[in-house]
C-alpha cells in the first residue's frame, strides 16, 4: 500500500507531553475537561441545536464556509492564488463574526456615518444648513419687493431652486461609464467641463460660503457689540431702553438685515454724557473697530476641528435657535398685532406698495437662501435609504420655504417692533463653525485632495476667511448688498448655469434631448443671468 | 451531519518510505502512475497558462501549491513541463518558475511560442502523449483568444489519436464563476457544442467548473466515476453491504483525492453538498496531519444521534459509514467493515490492475 503524502522521515511521537507544553486552550472550558483542549475554531453548525429546524446558515453557505478554510490551508498566507474573490462570499450584510463563546455580531459598515441618517435626521440637516443669515433678509427683501410680490417671488424662487436641485443631485447618475460613488459636485462639472469645470464650480461654491461667513462675521460682531453695550448699560445703570428700543426709527438697528441693509448704526451712542468711563468702553468696544476682532478669539479654535460630528451636534443648538426665532417671531406678532394694508402701486408714509419694482433685491437674497446645491450631495448621501432622497429634498425645501414665508410675513406685518438681537446671535455661533468645516472640505478636498491636510493648512485657510470676515465688518457692513452680490453670483453658476447645461449636455449625448427640455433650461439660464446683472443696477 | 459534543478518534499510523514517480525513464512515465503495476497509465491535465491547472490540482490532490520548487524537489521540473505543455509561453524559464514570472515572460516569448511549441511537439510529444488513460483539458472561460486556444486543443488531440487513441478526453471550462449566473448556461453550451465538433472522430466530456462552488469536486468525481472500470458492479456491492449492516449511507472515496466513487443512501439526506464538505474537511485534516509527519488512516464521529466511520478500504478507496442507530456498538461495525474489505479488494484484483490516482 502506497502511503501518504509527507516530507520528512522520522516517526511521529505519539504522545505529546501536556504538562509541560500544554499548547493553546480553549478557553470554554476549564483546563481539566478533556474539550478544552479544542481548537478554538467553532463552526457556526454547531452552535445550532440539532434539532433546529431552521437553519442558522445555509447548507450553501456552511459548503462555502469548508471551502474556503480549505483552500486558505493550500497555501502560504501571503499567496494570492487561493483568496475568495468577492462576487463569491456573501454581502457584508450577510456575514457574521461568531464569538468563541457562542454570540453572533453583524459586520458593521465601516465608512465613518456613511448611510446611517434616517430621512427625518435627513430632512433636518438640510433645513438646518440652508437657515442662515438669510431668514433675517426675508423681511427687508419683501419690503423691498412688496407684499404679494414677495410671497409669490419666494415661492417661484423655492420651485425654481428644488428643481435645479435635484438637477444637481441626478447629475451623478446620468454618468454611466464612471463610478461616481465619492464624487460631488464639482466632479461632475469637471468630468464635463474639464478642469475649469472643477475649479469655477468650486470657487462659486466657495464665494457663497464665504460670503455667508463674512455676513456672520458682521452681524455676530453687531450683536456681540449690542449685548456688550447693554450690559454696561445695566452695570452703570444707563437708560438706554429708549435707543435700543426705538421704534419710531423706522430703521431700528438691532438686528440691522431685518430692516436696513445699509447702514449699520454706529452712532447710537448720542444718547449718553459724556464720561470718561463710557468713552474708554467705546474705544474699546466699537463695533467696526475693535469688537470684530475680539471675535478671533472665540471663533476661530471652534474652526479647526477636524470631525464633523462634533459639529452636527453643535449643529443642534442652531436648530433650537431657529425654532426659538419663530416662536418669538409669533410671540411679537401677537402682542404687536397686524400693521398691514393693502396699496398696490403708491408709498405711503409707513407701508411700501405692493408691487415694487425693485423685487430682483429679493431674487438675490432668495438665491443664496435657497443655495445648498454645492453640499446637497454630500448632505443626501448619509441618507439610509437613498430612493427617498428626492422626496426628502423636496420635503425639506417645502420647509424651508414655509420657514421664510411664515418669518417674512410675521416680521413685515408686525412691524414695527420685533427685537431680535439676542437671539440672532445664538442661532449663527452654531452655524459658522459648520461653515466653516464645509468651506474647508470643498476647498481643502480639492486642493490637497484632503480634507484635513494637516493643521497648518487648516488654519490658514481659517485665517483668510476670518480675516475677509473682519475687513468686511470694519469696512463695508453692508448686510444686504453682501448676500445680494455672492447670492446671484454664485447662484448663476451653481443654481441655474450649471445644473442646467449639464443636463443638456447629458441628454444630448444620449440623444434624448426634446426641443421643449433644451428651450425650458435656456430659460433658467437666462433668468439667471439676468438675476445677477440686475443686482448691479438696484 | 452535527458535530456537536462528538469526539473524534483518530488513529495515526506509522510512516513507510514516500514514493515518487519514477523520473527519467523516457517511457514517459510522468504525471500520474500506478507504480505497482506493469501498465503505466497516465492522466494529464493539460491547458494553458494561467487557466487553473495548478490551482485545481492543488484542491484536488490537497497538495501545497507548489509555488517554490524547493519542496518537490527535481521530480517537480518534468512534471511542471508536463503540465504545462499546452502553455503559450512555455520557455526555458519553466524550470523553478513560478506562475507569476511565467506570466510576465509571457510577451517576451510570445513570437517564438509557435516554434517552440511545435519543436516541443515533435520531440517530446510521443513521450508525454503515450499510455495516456485520461487526458483533462483545462479551458479559461475569459480567454480572449479562443482562435488560439482550439488550436492547441487541437495539437493535443492530434497527439492523442496517434499515441493513446483510446484515452478518454474531458475538456473543463473552468472559472465559471466570472461569467454572470443568467449566462453561464448559455455560454457553456455554445462551447460544448464547439468542442464536441473539434474533437471528432475522438468523444470529449465537457464540464463547467468553478473553484468556488461544487461544480469543481462534481466534474472531478465524474471524472473518477467513468475511470473506474466495473463501477456498476461496485455499486452493487456498495448497496447490499450497506442493507447488511443496516447502514444510514455509504460512500466510496477515492484514496487520495477523496472524490466520491459511489454512493448508496438509504433515505434522502438534507445536505447537497455533504460529499464535498466531507472531501474538504478529511483533506484538511491530512494537511495538519502531513506537518506532523503522521498519516490519516481512520475515524469515529459518534454522537446521540448518529455514528460515522471513516476507515481505509481497499488499496485504492476509503469508506465512509453513517449509522443512525447509537445503540449498535462500533466494535461491530467495525468489524463489518473489516470483513468487508476483504470481499472488496478480491473484487478489485479479480478485475485486473485498476486504475488508480495516486498522489504524493
Amino acid at each position: 500500500m502506497a502511503n501518504m503524502d509527507s516530507d520528512s522521515s522520522h516517526l511521529l511521537i505519539p504522545e505529546v507531553d501536556n504538562e509541560i507544553n500544554p499548547g493553546p486552550m480553549n478557553i470554554q472550558f476549564d483546563s481539566s475537561d478533556i474539550r478544552s483542549k479544542r481548537p478554538f475554531y467553532i463552526e457556526p453548525t454547531n452552535i445550532v441545536n440539532v434539532n433546529d429546524v431552521i437553519q442558522r446558515v445555509s447548507d450553501h453557505a456552511s459548503a462555502m464556509n469548508k471551502r474556503i478554510h480549505y483552500y486558505s490551508r493550500l497555501t502560504a498566507p501571503a499567496d494570492k492564488a487561493l483568496i475568495a474573490p468577492d462576487h463569491v462570499v456573501p454581502d457584508p450584510e450577510e456575514c457574521y463574526v461568531y464569538s468563541p463563546l457562542g454570540s453572533a455580531y453583524k459586520l458593521q459598515s465601516y465608512t465613518e456615518g456613511y448611510g446611517k441618517n434616517t430621512s427625518l435626521v435627513t430632512i433636518f440637516m438640510i433645513w438646518n444648513t440652508m437657515m442662515g443669515t438669510s431668514i433675517l433678509s426675508i423681511p427687508w427683501g419683501i419690503k423691498q419687493a412688496g407684499f404679494t410680490t414677495g410671497m409669490c417671488v419666494i415661492m417661484l424662487m423655492g420651485l425654481l431652486t428644488l428643481y435645479c436641485c435635484y438637477r444637481v443631485v441626478k447629475s451623478r447618475a446620468m454618468i454611466s461609464s464612471v463610478d461616481t460613488t465619492t464624487w460631488e459636485y464639482p466632479d461632475v462639472c469637471r468630468y464635463y467641463f474639464g478642469s475649469f469645470g472643477q475649479w469655477s464650480s468650486l470657487l462659486f461654491s466657495l464665494v457663497s460660503l464665504i460670503g455667508a461667513m463674512i455676513v456672520y462675521w458682521v452681524l455676530m460682531s453687531n450683536f456681540l457689540f449690542n449685548t456688550g453695550k447693554f450690559i454696561f448699560n445695566f452695570i452703570h445703570h444707563i437708560n438706554d431702553t429708549d435707543a435700543i428700543l426705538s421704534t419710531n426709527n423706522s430703521n431700528p438697528v438691532i438686528c440691522p438685515s431685518a430692516r436696513n441693509g445699509d447702514h449699520p448704526d454706529n452712532g447710537s451712542m448720542i444718547f449718553y454724557t459724556n464720561d470718561s468711563g463710557l468713552q474708554q468702553f467705546e474705544k474699546w468696544w466699537n463695533k467696526s473697530k475693535t469688537v470684530p476682532f475680539y471675535l478671533i478669539g472665540l471663533l476661530l479654535p471652534l474652526l479647526n476641528f477636524k470631525s464633523p460630528s462634533f459639529f452636527s451636534k453643535f449643529n443642534i443648538l442652531g436648530t433650537v435657535s431657529v425654532l426659538y426665532l419663530i416662536f418669538l417671531v409669533t410671540l411679537k406678532a401677537i402682542r404687536l398685532g397686524f400693521h398691514l394694508e393693502f396699496h398696490w402701486f403708491m408709498p405711503t408714509e409707513f407701508f411700501v406698495p405692493e408691487i415694487r419694482f425693485q423685487f430682483p433685491q429679493l431674487t438675490g437674497v432668495l438665491t443664496l437662501a435657497f443655495f445648498i446645491h454645492n453640499c446637497i450631495i454630500t448632505l443626501l448621501k448619509n441618507n439610509k435609504n437613498q430612493e427617498n432622497n428626492v422626496r426628502d429634498l423636496s420635503i425639506a425645501y417645502m420647509l424651508v420655504t414655509l420657514t421664510y414665508l411664515y418669518i417674512g410675513v410675521l416680521v413685515f406685518v408686525s412691524f414695527p417692533s420685533p427685537p431680535l438681537s439676542k437671539d440672532c446671535i445664538e442661532q449663527m455661533m452654531t452655524v459658522y463653525p459648520l461653515l466653516g468645516y464645509l468651506a474647508r472640505v470643498q476647498l481643502l478636498g480639492h486642493i490637497f485632495g484632503d480634507v484635513y491636510p494637516s493643521i497648518f493648512h487648516v488654519l490658514i485657510l481659517n485665517l483668510v476667511i476670518v480675516g475677509a470676515g473682519v475687513l468686511m465688518a470694519c469696512f463695508y457692513p453692508n448686510i444686504g448688498g453682501i448676500i445680494r452680490y455672492s447670492g446671484a453670483a454664485c447662484g448663476l453658476a451653481f443654481v441655474f448655469i450649471y445644473p442646467s447645461l449639464i443636463y443638456i449636455i447629458s441628454l444630448y449625448q444620449e440623444e434624448r434631448l426634446t426641443w421643449p427640455k433644451l428651450i425650458f433650461h435656456i430659460f433658467i439660464i437666462i433668468l439667471g443671468l439676468a438675476n445677477l446683472i440686475v443686482q448691479f443696477f438696484m | 451531519m452535527e458535530e456537536s459534543d462528538s469526539e473524534k478518534k483518530m488513529e495515526k499510523e506509522n510512516l513507510g518510505t514516500r514514493m515518487d514517480p519514477p523520473i527519467g525513464e523516457t517511457e514517459g512515465s510522468l504525471g500520474w502512475v500506478l507504480p505497482n503495476t506493469a501498465m503505466k497509465k497516465k492522466v494529464l491535465l493539460m491547458g494553458k497558462s494561467g487557466s487553473g491547472k495548478t490551482s485545481m490540482r492543488s484542491i484536488i490532490f490537497a497538495n501545497y501549491i507548489a509555488r517554490d520548487t524547493r519542496r518537490l524537489g527535481a521530480t517537480s521540473k518534468m512534471f511542471y513541463l508536463i503540465v504545462k505543455s499546452g502553455d503559450l509561453n512555455n520557455s526555458h524559464n519553466t524550470l523553478g518558475c513560478s506562475n507569476l514570472g511565467m506570466q510576465s515572460l509571457t510577451d517576451l516569448f510570445l513570437s517564438i511560442q509557435d516554434t517552440f511549441m511545435e519543436n516541443y511537439f515533435t520531440s517530446q510529444r510521443d513521450n508525454i502523449f503515450r499510455n495516456v488513460e485520461v487526458l483533462i483539458y483545462v479551458f479559461d472561460v475569459e480567454s480572449r483568444e479562443l482562435e488560439k486556444d482550439m488550436h492547441y486543443y487541437q495539437s493535443c488531440l492530434e497527439a492523442i489519436l496517434q499515441n493513446s487513441p483510446d484515452a478518454k478526453i474531458f475538456c473543463l471550462v473552468h472559472k465559471m464563476d466570472l461569467v454572470q449566473e443568467d449566462q453561464r448556461d448559455l455560454i457553456f453550451k455554445e462551447r460544448e457544442e464547439d468542442l464536441r465538433r473539434l474533437s471528432r472522430p475522438l468523444e470529449c466530456s465537457c464540464f463547467r467548473t468553478s473553484i468556488w462552488d461544487e461544480t469543481l469536486y462534481k466534474a472531478w468525481s465524474s471524472i473518477v466515476y467513468q475511470l473506474i472500470p466495473n463501477v456498476q458492479q461496485l455499486e452493487m456491492n456498495l448497496r447490499n453491504f450497506a442493507e447488511i449492516i443496516e447502514a444510514d449511507e455509504v460512500l466510496l472515496f477515492e484514496r487520495a483525492t477523496f472524490l466520491v466513487i459511489s454512493h448508496y443512501q438509504c433515505k434522502e439526506q438534507r445536505d447537497v453538498h455533504r460529499s464535498e464538505k466531507i472531501s474538504n474537511i478529511i483533506k484538511q485534516f491530512k494537511l495538519s496531519c502531513s506537518k506532523l509527519a503522521a498519516s490519516f488512516q481512520s475515524m469515529e464521529v459518534r454522537n446521540s444521534n448518529f455514528a460515522a466511520f471513516i476507515d481505509i478500504f481497499t488499496s485504492n478507496t476509503y469508506v465512509m459509514v453513517v449509522m443512525s442507530d447509537p445503540s449498535i456498538p462500533s466494535a461491530a461495525t467495525l468489524i463489518n467493515i473489516r470483513n468487508a474489505r476483504k470481499h472488496f479488494e478480491k473484487l478489485e484484483r479479480v478485475d485486473g490492475p485498476k486504475q488508480c490516482l495516486l498522489m504524493r
